[in-house]
């Protein structure tokens, strides 16, 4: 009885030992991984789902490129287009992936936010239509019906094209079509839809042999603006700025591999999007690569031109979208300071 | 003597027999409905983009099928803990609205009024509050099914036989027990419709929270799927996402329909009948 008893209270002493043992060595290899260089969480909200104008993003995540620089870069999906800015402004992403207008609005609501490069240098939304809708040029609209996306600054963008090529924006009935204008082409609903891409809806509508009639905005007489940019808080911009040069550093060498080999960078926006369609994504980062380099050749990757950005921002002031010329108030909505070779 | 009663195997077979009897309704309109789709697509009515036709469907379901199942299996448990949650609630609001009438005049316009929030309009304050993950898409499903369960569950208590609560009362029972043997009793029914509703409206509930509430990963539920697939032009997978719901949401109602049978019996007994 009593052996029984003492052989009970070894094992149980024996058990104590093991869980001390096992205890301690989970310590030790706490503090090894806390030893190891430590990459700083670092989240990206995207403008939209993954797609091909995120390749160089996609890219220098799978090559590891963040996080030789020390961010561990997380991307992440919005539900509309608005959304980026708000959760960014509230503290709640380090990066969003917006458009020049829609930051320029967001200004002229007060989020006070900056952008610090720009993803793609011209603008990719475009006046689209078949063939059957017979519209080859802005003039041809006169008396039709276009689709837009239900965004107010595309339908400013619109009635500015119409003005230009001489056509009373009143004569043209609009229909917000949602994100469903490609369906509202083909099932003949609308003649054109503005508010498309030249290097995604175009080009979808190209592979279904559909030959569309496709006039960029900036063909059309609206300014030309950056349509991707990375915005950050305009805090952020004076505090952190080793991370946002660390961040658009590694960003350069992703859009170079995308350069190189935009296949596996097709192959990446699939794996992070597997709605998305390879064959789509491949043509349309081939398509939008020379859109993604300043035209001045000096400049870096992630540039955004001055000159471009106050005539586009004047543009949107005397066209009412926002209550104050930027190019008059404060401080620049952008910044190329953090760009690399630039601002040292 | 009835038309049922004979020997035990005949009984099984004419069981089978009912039973097939019964479902063959469900699938005979099923049937025409899928024959009139896809006529309609097949002389070229309309373009597959817009509406692809059901074999078109049904060949997406099978060449996507590891996708499906990777978001159907997201989604499944976003509706499993949602819809757990609002029975719960709704439930126990119920209750706490018959208890109180103070409660009740505080309480039921807001509840009501909840159904009339634009999801869209909050979501981003969901994952400003609860970040990326499944929290904010709980939020949104608890908040579109809680209600059928109040209302079925308020007026379930409230139809309690008044003969049955003086009774209750004349035996000295308290609230408490009254609540126990008489009201709750009476209430089960109408709760579990409400519970069955509320599970039906949870699959659409979580197609609006994964659709309106940002998100991280490549697999986000079927739901976000179809908004991605509609983006992209894939329109088949997207209807094939949609029938993945929609069978998922019939499965879900008599799922819970046989659970009840077995786990409550006396709840589905037809009014009326004797004990």
């Amino acid at each position: 009885m009593r052996a029984q008893s003492t052989a009970r209270r070894a094992a149980a002493s024996l058990l104590l030992t093991c869980i001390c043992a096992a205890a301690l060595s989970a310590c030790g290899s706490k503090q090894d991984a806390v030893s190891a260089p430590a990459t700083k969480p670092f989240t990206v909200m995207l403008d939209w789902f993954p797609n091909a104008d995120h390749a160089s993003l996609y890219t220098a995540i799978a090559h590891g490129y963040f996080s030789t620089v020390g961010l561990d870069v997380h991307p992440v999906v919005p539900t509309e287009s608005a959304e980026p800015l708000k959760l960014l402004a509230a503290g709640k992403v380090d990066m969003a992936i917006s458009y020049e207008p829609q930051l320029l609005l967001a200004r002229d609501e007060g989020l006070k936010l900056v952008s610090i490069g720009a993803l793609v240098q011209r603008p990719l939304t475009s006046i689209i239509a078949l063939p059957s809708a017979h519209v080859h040029k802005v003039s041809d609209l006169a008396g039709k019906r276009v689709g837009t996306a239900g965004i107010a600054y595309q339908a400013t963008e619109l009635h500015t094209a119409l003005r230009v090529a001489g056509v009373n924006p009143s004569s043209v009935t609009e229909s917000d079509v949602g994100f469903n204008l490609v369906p509202a082409m083909l099932s003949g609903k609308v003649a054109a839809t503005l508010g498309g891409y030249w290097n995604y809806e175009a080009i979808q509508l190209q592979q279904m042999h559909k030959n569309p009639v496709v006039i960029p905005i900036d063909h059309a007489g609206v300014p030309t603006y950056n349509e991707l940019v990375l915005v950050v808080r305009a805090e952020e911009a004076r505090t952190d700025g080793v991370d946002l040069r660390a961040f658009l550093q590694a960003l350069t060498r992703g859009e170079q591999q995308v350069r190189a080999n935009p296949a596996a960078a097709a192959a990446l926006i699939v794996k992070a999007n597997p709605s998305a369609e390879e064959k789509l994504q491949l043509a349309s980062i081939e398509a939008t690569l020379p859109a993604t380099l300043p035209s001045e050749h000096s400049n870096p990757y992630g540039w955004q031109e001055p000159a471009a950005w106050a005539t586009f921002g004047h543009w949107m002031f005397t066209q009412g979208l926002i209550h104050s010329d930027p190019n008059s108030a404060g401080l620049p909505p952008f910044t190329n300071e953090f760009l690399p070779g630039q601002g040292i | 003597m009835t038309p049922n009663d004979g020997p035990p195997r005949a009984r099984v077979g004419q069981a089978i027999t009912r039973r097939i009897a019964r479902g063959l309704p469900a699938a005979l309109l099923a049937l025409a409905l899928l024959g009139a789709w896809e006529a309609y697509v097949d002389i070229g009515s309309v373009s597959p983009i817009v509406l692809p036709a059901p074999h078109e469907v049904a060949a997406e379901i099978w060449n996507n099928a590891g996708l499906l199942s990777a978001n159907l299996e997201l989604t499944a448990q976003e509706v499993g803990l949602g819809v757990l949650l609002a029975l719960l609630l709704g439930f126990m609001l119920g209750v706490l609205i018959h208890l109180s009438p103070l409660l009740r005049r505080a309480v039921y316009p807001l509840a009501v009024g909840s159904q009339a929030v634009p999801i869209a309009l909050i979501g981003v304050l969901l994952v400003f509050w609860w970040g990326f993950g499944v929290l904010p898409k709980l939020f949104v499903i608890v908040l579109i099914c809680f209600f059928p369960v109040v209302v079925t569950t308020v007026d379930g208590l409230a139809s309690v036989d008044p003969d049955q609560l003086k009774l209750l009362r004349t035996l000295g029972a308290s609230r408490w027990q009254a609540l126990r043997f008489g009201e709750l009793p009476a209430a089960l029914p109408a709760a579990l419709s409400g519970a069955r509703i509320a599970l039906a409206v949870g699959v659409i509930g979580a197609y609006i929270a994964e659709t309106s509430t940002a998100t991280s990963g490549p697999y986000a539920g079927l739901g976000h799927q179809i908004n991605a697939d509609i983006n992209a032009l894939q329109t088949p997978r997207a209807y094939a996402a949609a029938v993945v719901l929609f069978v998922f949401a019939i499965a879900c109602f008599y799922t819970l329909a046989l659970a009840e049978r077995v786990l409550a019996p006396w709840a589905n007994r037809p009014r009326g009948e004797i004990r």
